[in-house]
C-alpha cells in the first residue's frame, strides 16, 4: 500500500490555501477558455505556460491541470446551452444536452453533465493512483529501443485508429517531427535545418504551433461558419442539483461503461474526443432507451461526459509514467514539465515523488473544486457568450498573439503563429489530424534520441527492435495498430468476396 | 471555383514540397553513419521522405477517388460568401501582426480592436474606445506589472519613456 502512503503525502503537498486558490483560479480560467470558441484546453494551457516559468513546478502544474478540468467543463456548458461545443471533445454532448435544455431541463442537463464528468474524472484519477507507480517501475526496465517502441505505438495508433486518412496522419506527424528537429541537435550539438535564417536557430516552439493551429485556425473556421449564439438561459439552484444527483445512481451501468471507455482511450492516445463519441455510440446501441437518444435523453449526456473526463484525466498516466502524452493538452503540459526542468517518465517517480504525488492528489481536489466552481458560475459564463462575437473574437485574437510573444519574447513568433493559423485552418478543413503534429513536436527530440541510441547499441541494425521479448511485443503491437486500416479493408474485401460467391 | 479535389491536391503538394525541403536541408548534415552513430541529418532526412511519400499517397488516392466519381471531392471548397467572411476576419489579423511588429503590441491592440468594433461591428465610438484602451491597459498591468513580462514596444512607448 505504498501508493496510499504516497498519496497521503501528496495531499499534504497539494492541500494548502495557496494551492486551493490556484485551483480555483485555474478552473475559472479554464471554464472561460472552454466557453469561448477558438480557445480550447491545449491553447489555454499554451497561453498560460509562459506565465508559469517562474513558479515552482508543483504550483504550476496544479494551475495548468485545473485549467484543463475547467476547460473540459466549460466546453460542455456551451454544448448544452448554446448547441455550440466549446471543445471538440464536447461535440457528443450537444446531441442530447441541447435538446434537454430546449425542453426546459437545462439545469438537469448541466447537473448531469458536471456530476457524471466529475465521476469520470475520478475514475481516471483512481486508475492513475493505482497504476502509475506500477507502470513507472515497469518502465524503469526500458532502455532506448523499448522507449522508441513505445513512441512507435503512440504514433501507430494515431495512424491506425485516428479515423482520418492514414496518409494525412503520417503527414501531420512527419511535419511535427521535422519542425521538432529544427535548431540545436541534442546529440551532436549541430544546428540543423535553419536554412541560414537566424530566427530558426532556437527552433520552433510547440507552444507557438498550438496557439496558431488551435487558436487562430479554429477562429478562422468559426468565422467561416458565421457563428451565431442562440442560448438558453439557465439558473442552477442547489436543490435542483441535489435532485439530479439523486437520479444519477440509476445510470450506474452507463457510468461504469463510459469510464472504462474513457480510461482506455485516454491511456492509448485516442484522446477525449474519440472517447466521448465512442461512449455515446455504445450507450445508444446498448441502452434500453436507445430510441430516445438525440431527443434529450439524460443517458446521452452522461455517457459522453463521463468518457470525456475519464479520458482527459487518464491521459496523464502515460505522460507521467512513460513520458508519452495521451492527448494534445497532455502534450503541451509535458512540454511544460520539460521547460521547468523536469524529465517526464519513469524516473520522475523516484526523482521527484513530491511533484508526482502532489499532482495526483491535486487531481482529486481539483475535480471536486471544479464541479463546485462550475455549478456556481454557469450563469456568469453563459452570460459571457451573450457578448457579441465581434467583440469577443478580436479580443481572443489579441490574447493569442500576445500569448505567442510571451513564449520567448521573439517578434518572429507572432509571424509564425499567423502562419500556423493558416496551416491549422486548411488542415482542419481538409481533415488532417492536428494532435499527432503537436505530439510529434513535443516528443520529437526524445523519439529521435531513443532511435539514435538504439542504433548505436546495435551498430545500425534495425533488428535491435526485435532483440528481446519486451521490445518485440511492443513493436508488434505498434505494427498491428499501424496496419489496422489495411487489415480492416482486406477483411471487408474478403467478406464481400465470400458474399458474391455465395450469391 | 475551387473544388475540394483541387484543395486536397494543392495541400498535398505543399506538404510534399515541405517534406522535400526538409530532405534537402538534412543532406547538409550527413544522412549516413559515422563514428558516433547515425549522422545528425539522418532522422530529418527520413521524416522528410515520409512526409513527401505520404503526400504523394494523398494525391494518388484523391485522384483515384475523383475518377471513381466521388461526389464529395466535387464540392466547392470555399464559396464567395464564406471566403468573404474568412477574409474579413483574417485580413485585420494580418494587419494586427504587421502593426505589432512596427508600432508595438499595445498600439496594435488598440488600433485593431477599434477597427474591428467600430468599422466591422458597427459599435459607437464610446464602447469601442473603452474596450480598446481597456484591453491594452489590462494587458499592461497583468503582464508588465504582475508577471514582469515585457511585450513588443514601438515608437510611442519610446517617446513616452518606457
Amino acid at each position: 500500500m505504498d501508493n496510499i502512503a504516497n498519496l497521503m503525502h501528496g495531499f499534504s503537498v497539494a492541500l494548502t490555501t495557496h494551492h486551493i486558490l490556484l485551483m480555483m483560479a485555474g478552473v475559472l480560467l479554464g471554464i472561460l477558455v472552454g466557453v469561448l470558441p477558438g480557445l480550447g484546453a491545449p491553447n489555454g494551457v499554451s497561453l498560460l505556460l509562459p506565465l508559469t516559468f517562474s513558479m515552482d513546478p508543483v504550483s504550476a502544474i496544479i494551475l495548468l491541470t485545473s485549467l484543463y478540468w475547467g476547460a473540459l467543463f466549460g466546453g460542455s456548458t456551451t454544448s448544452i446551452l448554446f448547441n455550440i461545443p466549446g471543445e471538440p471533445s464536447s461535440v457528443a454532448t450537444t446531441f442530447d444536452g441541447h435538446p434537454m435544455a430546449k425542453q426546459g431541463k437545462a439545469t438537469e442537463a448541466l447537473s448531469f453533465a458536471f456530476l457524471s464528468a466529475g465521476i469520470g474524472a475520478m475514475a481516471g484519477v483512481i486508475l492513475i493512483t493505482v497504476l502509475s507507480g506500477w507502470v513507472a517501475s515497469f518502465a524503469l526496465r526500458f532502455s532506448s529501443p523499448e522507449f522508441f517502441a513505445v513512441y512507435f505505438i503512440t504514433f501507430a495508433s494515431f495512424i491506425g485508429l485516428g479515423g482520418s486518412s492514414p496518409f494525412k496522419a503520417i503527414v501531420a506527424m512527419g511535419v511535427g517531427f521535422a519542425l521538432a528537429s529544427i535548431g540545436m541537435d541534442s546529440v551532436s550539438g549541430n544546428i540543423r535545418l535553419t536554412y541560414d535564417f537566424d530566427v530558426l536557430l532556437a527552433g520552433v516552439s510547440f507552444l507557438i504551433a498550438v496557439i496558431g493551429l488551435f487558436g487562430i485556425g479554429e477562429l478562422m473556421l468559426t468565422m467561416e461558419e458565421g457563428l451565431r449564439f442562440n442560448g438558453i438561459s439557465a439558473k442552477v439552484r442547489a436543490r435542483d442539483v441535489l435532485k439530479t444527483a439523486a437520479k444519477l445512481p440509476r445510470y450506474w451501468v452507463a457510468l461504469l461503461r463510459s469510464s472504462a471507455i474513457g480510461i482506455w482511450m485516454g491511456i492509448t492516445p485516442g484522446g477525449p474526443t474519440a472517447a466521448s463519441f465512442m461512449s455515446y455510440a455504445m450507450a445508444k446501441r446498448s441502452s434500453r432507451r436507445g430510441a430516445n437518444f438525440g431527443k434529450g435523453e439524460p443517458e446521452g449526456v452522461i455517457a459522453p461526459e463521463t468518457a470525456d473526463h475519464a479520458a482527459g484525466s487518464a491521459a496523464m498516466l502515460p505522460m507521467l509514467a512513460l513520458g508519452i502524452p495521451g492527448s494534445a493538452t497532455a502534450a503541451v503540459m509535458m512540454g511544460g514539465l520539460m521547460i521547468w526542468g523536469l524529465n517526464p517518465g519513469p524516473t520522475l517517480f523516484t526523482d521527484r515523488p513530491d511533484f508526482v504525488w502532489g499532482l495526483i492528489a491535486s487531481m482529486y481536489l481539483g475535480n471536486v473544486v471544479a464541479v463546485i466552481v462550475v455549478l456556481a458560475t454557469v450563469p456568469l459564463f453563459a452570460s459571457i457568450l451573450r457578448i457579441p462575437f465581434s467583440i469577443v473574437g478580436p479580443v481572443i485574437v489579441v490574447v493569442c498573439f500576445i500569448g505567442a510573444f510571451t513564449v520567448a519574447s521573439k517578434e518572429f513568433d507572432i509571424w509564425l503563429a499567423l502562419i500556423f493559423g493558416f496551416v491549422g485552418y486548411f488542415f482542419k478543413k481538409l481533415d488532417y489530424p492536428i494532435a499527432p503534429l503537436i505530439l510529434a513536436m513535443v516528443i520529437g527530440d526524445k523519439a529521435e534520441d531513443a532511435f539514435r541510441q538504439s542504433m548505436i547499441f546495435s551498430q545500425g541494425s534495425l533488428s535491435i527492435f526485435w532483440s528481446n521479448p519486451l521490445v518485440t511485443t511492443l513493436m508488434s503491437l505498434g505494427l498491428i495498430l499501424l496496419l489496422m486500416p489495411l487489415i480492416g479493408t482486406i477483411f471487408r474485401r474478403l467478406r464481400a468476396l465470400g458474399k458474391t460467391r455465395a450469391a | 471555383m475551387i473544388t475540394r479535389f483541387w484543395a486536397e491536391c494543392a495541400m498535398a503538394l505543399t506538404t510534399m514540397i515541405f517534406g522535400l525541403g526538409i530532405v534537402w536541408g538534412a543532406l547538409d548534415f550527413g544522412i549516413g553513419w559515422d563514428s558516433s552513430g547515425p549522422q545528425p541529418g539522418a532522422f530529418p532526412f527520413y521524416t522528410g521522405m515520409l512526409v513527401a511519400l505520404a503526400s504523394l499517397g494523398t494525391i494518388v488516392v484523391t485522384t483515384a477517388r475523383r475518377f471513381a466519381g466521388n461526389d464529395l471531392l466535387g464540392e466547392i471548397f470555399l464559396d464567395a460568401e464564406r471566403a468573404r467572411r474568412v477574409a474579413s476576419f483574417i485580413l485585420p489579423v494580418i494587419g494586427f501582426v504587421v502593426l505589432s511588429a512596427t508600432l508595438g503590441m499595445y498600439v496594435a491592440t488598440v488600433l485593431y480592436l477599434v477597427f474591428t468594433m467600430r468599422f466591422q461591428g458597427g459599435y459607437g465610438w464610446l464602447p469601442t474606445l473603452a474596450t480598446g484602451f481597456g484591453a491594452a491597459l489590462a494587458f499592461y498591468f497583468a503582464l508588465e506589472k504582475f508577471f514582469q513580462i515585457g511585450l513588443l514596444k514601438g515608437p510611442l512607448e519610446r517617446f513616452l519613456g518606457f
